[in-house]
């Protein structure tokens, strides 16, 4: 018996090794070394360098632009979650059923298979003060124009409704696989019961949509604190610093500034502990169990 | 179909593969370089005519300039670089500096019949590091200024031939440029896309002022010198006090194809779309806006990452390319609009009957290039964001320069 179990156990070893091996080669390693280099001053394309200890770590502490960029993604994340959450269940709920709703996922949908430069160029062309359609629109409605990606106020605003708008689809489905598990028989005995509309969305809809929003609020965060893409192509971190993030000031300093790899390493590293910290607290908040 | 036509078929189709040693190149060479725009598709046609005429084959890996660079600093010391690659001038000091580039001795350069007489001073000069050469000029992407004949004309900024008039110092640009900006259209801008953080522009005003991104000595940041500090206030007042350039996001050569925009200073890389866009412009000399009529320049420069083992046949093939595209360099110019570095082609009468390349040829005296310094690159990223502050009002001239030349000097080294 005891042998039959070992052979099992060594079967499924054997299973999970290719996986294993290149979950060690091609994660776990890069992320170990990642460690090392930043207690170095390594450069890219230098071959020698000296450990520094945490003075790496130490500098980020007074570099201003660093500080800026958390500031900037930490807002980023909290100000682009509500929409986030919000819009696709909306638009869920409403094409939960309907004639037109295979045609109306795909419409929604469509945004989220372009990718982020095209989604970038898109909306900097859209938004281009000058000759861009969206301010045209706002002259003819006579309401001023301005130039909503160079202004601080705005600027990080306008990312953030891109970003919605690209993503909207993706997790639309994600909101209606959700919503189609929530047996009807429930929706059901709470009409015979008299609860409609509003009431059965707060008593059934949101809290059996529990594991879904829970999905939806980790990979939103965790995708929001290493927003790049959009930032980059439509305000490259501008006006000034106003929209600079963790991920494109980590980018900068190990590919533009030098090629800081040790410096850019200890960036990395710190985002990945605020990362952690986050997803744990929202599986602590948001973990229940949900029975059907 | 039967079997015997299949055969038949299948012998007929082996028998027109291309057998190996027939007309099979002499050569293949890897050439990497960031001509992502019109000019790479003229690069790509010269190439195919190079491989006819010599039989040796270019394998391009074409990336923009900024993912280029870091490639290389990352592929040529694990082995992986290319034979040849087409670098900006202020990366050659960087790249030797961390030993990615090999040397090019004067004699062997010479051999090739590379000499110094035959370039413009600027250009041969910015293939040097610390008195080692490590590149070699090919043509000069240079500033310019396009003027838009229709806002120039219906702002009444025309002459009585008809031909826009052109600004002939700061008061009067601005003047002029005070003309034409009304609504969403502005007099003046310079820079393509973001003029707020067009590093390019900003340092050609500096050098017109005499100032620079680091003192003479390269020992510290010079950008919140006195000079520099009144370049950034113009900056400052562009789209701020002055009110006469887009916001700083704008899509400057958008601006001026829509003829939005009158006046516009921008790369001579430009002139070619103009032209199929059909745009009515004309173009003139960089005005001197301060002290001196400085042109901002960035010679291309052909270069030699070090190679793992050296491979006798792959470095002659890339000579004789760089030779080839030399003697060739009035195509070049003619189809991809810039002039070239060499002073053998600036005599074509192709070149000098056409009135956009002669005024970027009438401009080389006033050609000025980045500073000779490894630190150059990083610098000039870290200026990026902060003159964006400076044009938006968001950080006042002052503060924003120190804090940027506390920055630099904190570069490492």
């Amino acid at each position: 018996m005891r042998r039959r179990r070992r052979r099992q156990t060594g079967t499924a070893w054997l299973f999970l090794l290719p996986g294993l091996l290149l979950f060690v080669v091609f994660r776990l390693y890069p992320l170990l070394e990642g460690l090392r280099v930043s207690f170095t001053n390594a450069r890219l394309g230098r071959a020698t360098y000296q450990y520094v200890g945490l003075a790496n770590y130490t500098r980020l502490a007074d570099d201003t632009r660093f500080g800026m960029s958390l500031w900037n993604t930490a807002f980023y994340t909290v100000a682009s979650t509500l929409p986030i959450l919000a819009v696709p269940l909306g638009l869920a709920l409403a094409l939960n059923r309907g004639a037109l709703r295979n045609v109306l996922r795909g419409v929604f949908f469509f945004p989220f298979t372009l990718s982020v430069v095209t989604v970038g160029l898109a909306w900097l062309w859209l938004l281009d003060p000058v000759v861009g359609p969206f301010n045209y629109y706002l002259r003819a409605l006579g309401v001023p124009a301005r130039s909503w990606l160079a202004d601080p106020a705005t600027a990080m605003w306008a990312i953030i409704g891109t970003t919605v708008w690209w993503v909207t689809g993706y997790y639309l489905v994600v909101y209606l696989a959700g919503l189609q598990d929530i047996p009807r028989e429930l929706y059901e005995a709470a009409a015979l019961d008299g609860a409609c509309g509003w009431r059965t969305f707060w008593a059934i809809t949101l809290p059996l949509l529990r594991p879904v929003l829970l999905f939806v609020v980790v990979t939103h965060v965790i995708g929001s604190f290493q927003i790049f893409g959009q930032v980059f192509v439509l305000t490259m971190g501008g006006p000034g610093d106003a929209t600079r993030t963790v991920v494109q000031h980590l980018y900068e300093t190990a590919f533009q500034n030098f090629f800081q790899f040790g410096a850019a390493s200890a960036m990395a590293w710190v985002l990945f502990a605020i990362i952690m910290v986050f997803s744990v607290l929202q599986f602590r908040l948001l973990r229940g169990h949900t029975e059907y | 179909m039967n079997r015997r036509a299949f055969l038949a078929g299948v012998a007929a189709a082996t028998a027109a593969w291309p057998r190996r040693g027939a007309a099979q190149p002499k050569t293949s060479i890897s050439y990497w370089n960031g001509l992502t725009g019109a000019d790479g598709k003229v690069m790509d046609e010269l190439i195919e005519q190079f491989t006819r005429e010599t039989g040796i084959r270019i394998e391009q890996q074409r990336l923009p300039w900024a993912e280029l660079y870091p490639k290389l600093q990352v592929s040529v010391p694990a082995g992986e670089g290319p034979d040849l690659a087409l670098i900006h001038t202020v990366e050659v000091p960087h790249f030797a500096n961390d030993g990615v580039l090999e040397t090019i001795d004067d004699a062997t350069s010479a051999g090739k019949g590379f000499r110094g007489d035959d370039y413009l001073p600027a250009t041969w000069q910015g293939g040097t590091f610390h008195g080692k050469r490590y590149s070699l000029p090919l043509d000069v992407p240079q500033h310019l200024l396009y003027l838009n004949v229709k806002v120039m004309k219906e702002a009444g900024l025309t002459g009585a031939d008809g031909k826009p008039k052109v600004p002939a110092s700061r008061d009067d640009l601005v003047s002029m440029a005070k003309k034409m900006t009304k609504g969403d259209s502005f007099g003046f801008a310079i820079g393509t896309l973001n003029p707020g953080r067009y590093t390019w522009g900003f340092h050609n005003l500096l050098w017109q002022n005499g100032a620079n991104i680091y003192t003479p000595d390269l020992k510290r940041a010079g950008v919140s010198d006195a000079a520099a500090l009144e370049v950034a206030e113009f900056w400052a007042g562009l789209a701020g006090g002055l009110g006469i350039a887009p916001p700083a996001n704008a899509n400057c050569r958008d601006a001026f194809i829509a003829n939005r925009l009158g006046m516009w200073i921008a790369g001579s890389w430009n002139f070619t779309g103009l032209r199929e866009a059909k745009v009515d412009f004309t173009a003139a000399p960089v005005p001197k806006l301060f002290k001196q009529p400085v042109v901002w320049s960035m010679p291309h420069q052909y270069a030699f990452p070090k190679p793992k083992s050296a491979d006798r046949a792959k470095r002659d093939a890339a000579w004789t390319h760089i030779r080839w595209m030399t003697d060739h360099v009035a195509d070049w110019t003619l189809r991809a609009g810039q002039v070239s570095a060499s002073r053998k082609a600036h005599s074509d009468p192709r070149i000098t009957g056409d009135p956009v390349l002669k005024t970027l040829l009438g401009q080389a005296p006033n050609w000025q290039v980045g500073q000779p310094t490894p630190k150059w690159v990083a610098a000039e990223n870290l200026t990026r964001p902060v003159i964006e502050s400076v044009y938006t009002g968001q950080k006042p001239a002052k503060a924003a320069m120190e804090d940027l030349a506390r920055q630099i000097n904190a570069l490492p080294d």
